[in-house]
């Protein structure tokens, strides 16, 4: 990985993918850890609408939390990637050592896949 | 565990000591230490929105002026206690001083 | 030899994608009211379209992404959330007047009532896309699309006046009904530079995996295929001109528009129009529904690509299943689906800058593009363009609501 980079241009909104190099989403948010007198570390990423959803205005973060509530198939409203399991970030994306299918950010793809595509004809492909 | 969300900051308004808007947050530059990396420093006003943009509206029009460069901010001079108003430990002139 | 299929294809998914129901409802009101006088407006429409669709293509070509992919990542989410929001709705809006478009084709051969057609024709859309790959949809829709070539057949049998085509190829200023003839001017514009057209071109280009050799390519399919559509629009104003203009017919619903090339096609002419425009806007649905799978697959970065079963990709699939869904419920209530085509072209040239402005800093930065980033040629273009699109968003709902009919 590079010696230096920009967080905001080169890290902010990239697009992840997995070992498999599957998309699994967008780098939504950037947390750092701010440790009294050292710099601030990059820490980990955080993937979701709310994140988005916070970036607009807070109040639309905690509407769309209400519904979160009610109706989501999703397991958390925020998924974390940790700075450790990211392997290389290029120019086009950000691989992570991680398995897509395995994390919240795959819960709508999967629940769709399991509970509505495989149920229509077709889906796999030839 | 302080912290501070990358993507608040983006943009966001910075303060001197005084009291005195310096600029915006345009770019975060970071350092590799090991397998880690650490802000080294903090890039404000429009050549550092046009540094993340990679280009000057003066290139577009086809003539290329003198190219400004960013407010750099060490990381030790941006106190982030309030993520949403990200103040200068200093004075906007003694920064200019440290450029 | 791949690039030379590559070259032919593209210019069929040009004319796919160009001659669309906005095309049809802007080139038969203005050659149908204003004889050859807005062809002007065409050729304008067109040689921007050139030049936006081939800084789509060659961005496409250079950094392996398509635009709404390199404008969340390049601007940020908030910048991208309201160009995003107001490009979803058109093109929902477009797509619910191309599926007009299927649905008013299959009611002239058939008869029955548009309504009927709107969930069948979103059911055989949706089959189209669930079971297809990319170039099985490029091939079929651009190749099937040749029909539309019967305009310029029958523009040429009719033997229109050069000197006349010469004159409205120059603006001019109309003698009677300057509102309408600038509502209709701006319309054209909206109804060839759709947004659409981009970012459904440049997620073609990544799925067809183009690389910087394919530049060159970029650029004649960008002309050639521009231009190719553009003769089939302006042989529509032509043939609305020469049939319909002298019988004082104004094009104010499709059925009138349906009998201009019985003339040059005595007998087929009817059936030629409706298989044309049933044809056209079928391909062109596609490729909105497809755009919008594209958007906002990309926007989220979520899996997607045409070429991946849908189990690979379920929310890209679900996109363009909603999008089709919504999009048949304009028919399905019963709108006139002139009206829904012409007011969706103005709002469509109103949103013209969101979709110009963020290109034309994409196509500056040198960091992203090297070499292949915008020299002074396209620089003076894209600049023009942006304040065409400016002066555009500012008229054309204004004329909409005054010089509409």
């Amino acid at each position: 990985m590079k010696e230096r980079l920009d967080v905001i241009r080169d890290l902010l909104d990239r697009q992840l993918v997995d070992s498999d190099e599957t998309k699994m989403g967008r780098v939504d948010g950037i947390v750092l850890d701010i440790d009294g007198d050292g710099p601030p570390r990059i820490d980990h990423f955080e993937l979701g609408f709310a994140v988005l959803a916070r970036r607009i205005h807070p109040r639309i973060e905690r509407w769309l939390n209400a519904i979160r509530a009610r109706w989501s198939v999703r397991r958390s409203a925020r998924q974390i990637v940790p700075w450790a399991k990211v392997v290389d970030v290029t120019a086009y994306e950000i691989k992570v050592d991680l398995k897509a299918i395995d994390t919240p950010a795959f819960d709508w793809e999967r629940w769709l896949r399991d509970h509505i595509v495989a149920k229509i004809p077709g889906a796999g492909g030839e | 565990m302080a912290t501070a969300h990358v993507e608040q900051l983006s943009g966001r308004r910075v303060w001197d000591a005084d009291g005195k808007v310096v600029g915006r947050i345009g770019a975060i530059v970071a350092r590799r230490r090991g397998r880690d990396y650490f802000v080294d420093e903090f890039h404000l006003g429009p050549a550092a929105l046009m540094e993340r943009f990679g280009i000057s509206t003066a290139r577009i029009v086809g003539w290329k002026r003198h190219h400004r460069e960013p407010l750099r901010v060490p990381w030790q001079q941006l106190d982030l206690s309030d993520p949403d108003h990200p103040r200068l430990r200093c004075t906007r002139e003694e920064l200019m001083k440290m450029q | 030899m791949k690039k030379a299929m590559t070259l032919a294809l593209g210019i069929l998914t040009s004319v796919g994608g160009f001659f669309d129901v906005g095309n049809i409802a802007t080139c038969t009101q203005a050659g149908a009211r204003f004889r050859f006088q807005l062809i002007w407006a065409m050729l304008l429409a067109t040689i921007v379209v050139i030049f936006l669709i081939e800084m789509s293509g060659r961005f496409a070509a250079v950094t392996n992404k398509a635009l709404p992919d390199a404008i969340r990542e390049h601007f940020g989410f908030t910048f991208w959330l309201v160009p995003f929001a107001i490009l979803t709705v058109i093109h929902i809006l477009v797509l619910g007047a191309e599926i007009g478009g299927v649905c008013f084709a299959l009611h002239l051969v058939t008869g029955l009532p548009l309504q009927v057609w709107a969930l069948p024709v979103a059911v055989l859309l949706w089959l189209f896309l669930w079971r297809s790959t990319f170039s099985a949809i490029e091939n079929s829709t651009s190749l099937l699309g040749l029909i539309t070539l019967c305009f310029v057949v029958a523009a040429v049998w009719h033997r229109p006046p050069l000197h006349d085509l010469l004159r409205g190829s120059l603006p001019s200023l109309p003698s009677q009904h300057p509102a309408n003839y600038w509502f209709i001017a701006v319309s054209i514009v909206g109804a060839v530079i759709a947004p659409y057209l981009f970012y459904f071109y440049s997620s073609g280009a990544v799925e067809d995996e183009w690389d910087a050799s394919y530049i060159p390519v970029n650029r004649a399919v960008s002309v050639i295929g521009m231009a190719f559509g553009s003769v089939i629009s302006i042989g529509a104003i032509i043939v609305a001109g020469v049939v319909l203009a002298p019988r004082g017919i104004h094009v104010d619903d499709y059925h009138q528009a349906a009998l201009m090339l019985t003339s040059a096609f005595p007998f087929w002419g009817y059936v030629l129009f409706a298989v044309s425009m049933g044809i056209a806007c079928l391909g062109a649905a596609v490729e909105v529904a497809l755009s919008m799978s594209y958007t906002f697959a990309q926007t989220f970065g979520w899996n997607w690509g045409e070429d991946l079963a849908p189990d690979e990709d379920a929310r890209f699939c679900l996109v363009y299943t909603a999008a089709l869904l919504v999009g048949s419920l304009f028919m399905l209530v019963g709108m006139d689906p002139l009206q829904l085509t012409m007011i969706t072209m103005a709002l469509s040239a109103a949103a013209l800058p969101f979709v110009a402005i963020p290109m034309l800093l994409l196509m500056n930065d040198r960091k992203l593009l090297h070499d292949a980033a915008n020299g002074a040629i396209s620089n003076v273009a894209a600049a023009a363009i942006v304040v065409l699109t400016l002066v555009l968003a500012v008229v054309s709902i204004p004329l909409a609501v005054v010089g509409g009919s």
